[in-house]
């Protein structure tokens, strides 16, 4: 199972960049299952074509018993969507909800009902406290990338989310995988962005560039790979879903990593 | 320093005792401070709990906590309540005065203690509670300000002399009482005399007390002259602790004993050390008895006894050669809810060892 993790400051491309890394994967034929971890859940409305699915913790709030069948939806292409869900913005701890449906979906044991190919989470913008770390900590995600354009507020986040991955590195679970560039056709953008990855001692694995094709469908509330599959932008998504997916490492076991499935990892 | 201590939280709700709130609601996890609660439900508080769920700290426990402000209100009809944050609600930005506005309260004083557990010195946990007290109405502000000096210096003291200031002290079990109350009763049989000084905090002198009724029962008996020094100033502090002092004056006086130099109020053992040294010195002591907060005594003499209620405080102790040092372990519990003195194991055994002489 590859677990791999898409950070990036909010309104960046992280959710669209995700759902077609999704659906791209699941047309090959892999069983892919995103995971939304904004309080907002709007991670796979582009899979779903649902903008207001029921989250986990929708289901938590109610204390209603949970069944997986209420809180894993079915995407394009078989994908398996989830939304942890959150509080209302001010209140409560979204970090902490975050942290509590990922123990639910362990407790009703997801990943051996469904032992999908490949786990993406997509994460809310920053690293701004733990529970926003959760899929980078305790062995949730093996691989995070993060996506970001020339604009400064991007990169400095991607700075961050980067500090953040080589701060738990210790712990022996998450790597750091690069950048994905989601061009915004900013002055001498690929340089910015090549240049920041150097002094996060990484790389930029992948320049999706800008095109009218996105906006055009999420109008209709579908990915690229779906909605215009034979467009040059859903290829740039196939090639990007394949690279992440050969750079991303395969290993056995459930939604966590156990100390026994990372023994002798080159990250510890 | 890695031992448990009382954390904030733990002092704004004894504060909130001594201001005499009625019913104190903490707004964290059920078990947050049940310990705490439970003494003070016996010295007659109510403290009840929000009793936050996982829940409660994804989507906010606001609404516990006002549920439960009305629940109190109407279980317990109370003239004045209190609020206390916990770590959790804290950490998720509960807030609390918003819930006391939005609870139905008629015509109750209701007001919030904003503090956690991790706030450093846990006097700040009371400082924040008399604040919140003040600007409620129930404490005056000059009293609030009086305590909080008084707090700051007794945190000063904790830091310099006491468990606050050492790593780790592994609580410590009291040797018997035989040796110190002889080493009396021989004073005392020789015509020596003898100073028995109590640095009591709060409620702890209504136990401690009990050594002036034992050592005058001794010295009528055995002969030598005695002091008497405390801080039991009938009228500073807040209006509990002024009761204390009433209560144990009169039961002292019924008794026969006078205490003969009054210095300070039962919260200001901090800050009275030197005025009761110097009283201590004009008598020119053979033997030293320092009850309480013993530390808060300055030039403690290796001879001296000291009688602490704290069995880490007597670890401190012992640890510094102070050989004479025994521990009255337990007292708190026996002392919350008294009205009178509780007899101290220490003076027990100093009557016994008279009898049999």
């Amino acid at each position: 199972m590859r677990r791999i993790a898409i950070y990036g400051k909010g309104g960046i491309g992280k959710s669209t960049t995700s759902s077609n890394i999704t659906d791209a994967l699941a047309e090959k034929g892999l069983k892919v299952m995103q995971i939304g971890c904004d309080p907002k859940a709007d991670s796979t409305r582009l899979l779903t074509g649902n903008d207001r699915p029921v989250t986990v913790l929708d289901v938590m709030r109610k204390g209603d018993d949970l069944v997986l069948e209420d809180i894993v939806h079915e995407g394009r292409n078989g994908s398996l969507c989830v939304e942890c869900g959150g509080p209302r913005p001010g209140q409560g701890c979204a970090g902490r909800g975050i942290i509590a449906a990922f123990e639910e979906l362990e407790r009703l044991d997801a990943m051996s009902v469904y032992d999908p190919d490949v786990i993406v989470y997509d994460v809310l913008g920053d690293v701004v406290c733990g529970g926003f770390a959760m899929p980078i900590r305790n062995g949730y995600a093996r691989d995070v990338f993060v996506v970001t354009s020339g604009e400064m507020m991007s990169l400095y986040a991607a700075n961050n989310i980067a500090e953040a991955v080589k701060g738990f590195r210790v712990d022996g679970y998450a790597r750091f995988g690069g950048l994905i560039q989601n061009s915004r056709n900013v002055k001498d953008e690929n340089d910015l962005v090549d240049r920041a990855a150097a002094e996060m001692g990484s790389e930029v694995v992948y320049r999706v560039p800008r095109s009218p094709e996105v906006q055009r469908c999420e109008d209709m509330r579908t990915t690229v790979v779906s909605g215009a599959p034979d467009s040059e932008q859903a290829n740039e998504y196939r090639r990007l879903a394949q690279l992440l997916y050969d750079r991303s490492e395969d290993i056995s076991g459930g939604m966590r990593l156990g100390d026994e499935e990372i023994t002798g990892c080159e990250c510890r | 320093m890695i031992h448990p201590r009382p954390n904030p939280i733990v002092a704004a709700m004894y504060t909130l005792r001594d201001m005499n709130v009625d019913v104190i609601v903490t707004h964290g996890p059920s078990g947050c401070c049940f310990m705490a609660s439970r003494p003070l439900e016996n010295a007659g508080i109510r403290v009840v709990t929000s009793a936050l769920k996982d829940n409660d700290l994804i989507f906010g426990g606001s609404e516990s906590l006002v549920a439960t402000l009305n629940e109190a209100k109407r279980k317990f009809a109370p003239r004045t309540m209190a609020v206390v944050g916990t770590c959790a609600s804290t950490i998720i930005g509960d807030d609390l005065g918003a819930a006391v506005k939005r609870a139905d309260l008629g015509d109750t004083i209701c007001f919030a203690v904003d503090c956690h557990g991790c706030m450093n010195n846990n006097t700040e946990g009371a400082i924040r509670a008399l604040k919140a007290g003040a600007k409620a109405g129930i404490v005056p502000q000059d009293e609030c300000d009086r305590q909080t000096v008084l707090l700051k210096a007794a945190t000063d003291l904790e830091k310099k002399k006491g468990m606050a200031g050492k790593t780790y002290l592994s609580p410590a079990v009291s040797p018997t009482k035989m040796h110190v109350c002889r080493v009396i009763a021989d004073a005392l049989k020789n015509g020596k005399k003898v100073a028995v000084v109590m640095l009591a905090k709060k409620e702890l002198a209504y136990r401690f007390s009990d050594m002036f009724v034992a050592v005058d029962e001794a010295r009528k008996r055995l002969g030598g002259q005695t002091l008497f020094v405390a801080n039991m100033d009938e009228g500073l502090g807040l209006p509990r602790i002024r009761r204390y002092c009433s209560n144990i004056m009169a039961e002292l006086d019924a008794d026969g004993v006078n205490i003969d130099c009054i210095v300070g109020g039962l919260d200001e053992y901090a800050v009275v050390g030197e005025r009761m040294k110097e009283k201590v010195d004009e008598f020119e002591p053979d033997l030293k008895i320092i009850l309480g907060i013993c530390h808060a005594y300055p030039d403690m003499g290796k001879d001296d006894i000291l009688i602490t209620d704290q069995p880490r405080e007597l670890a401190n102790y012992l640890d510094q050669n102070f050989t004479c040092a025994v521990g009255e372990v337990s007292s708190h519990n026996m002392v919350m809810g008294a009205t009178g003195i509780v007899h101290l194991e220490t003076a027990d055994t100093l009557r016994e060892i008279v009898r049999e002489m």
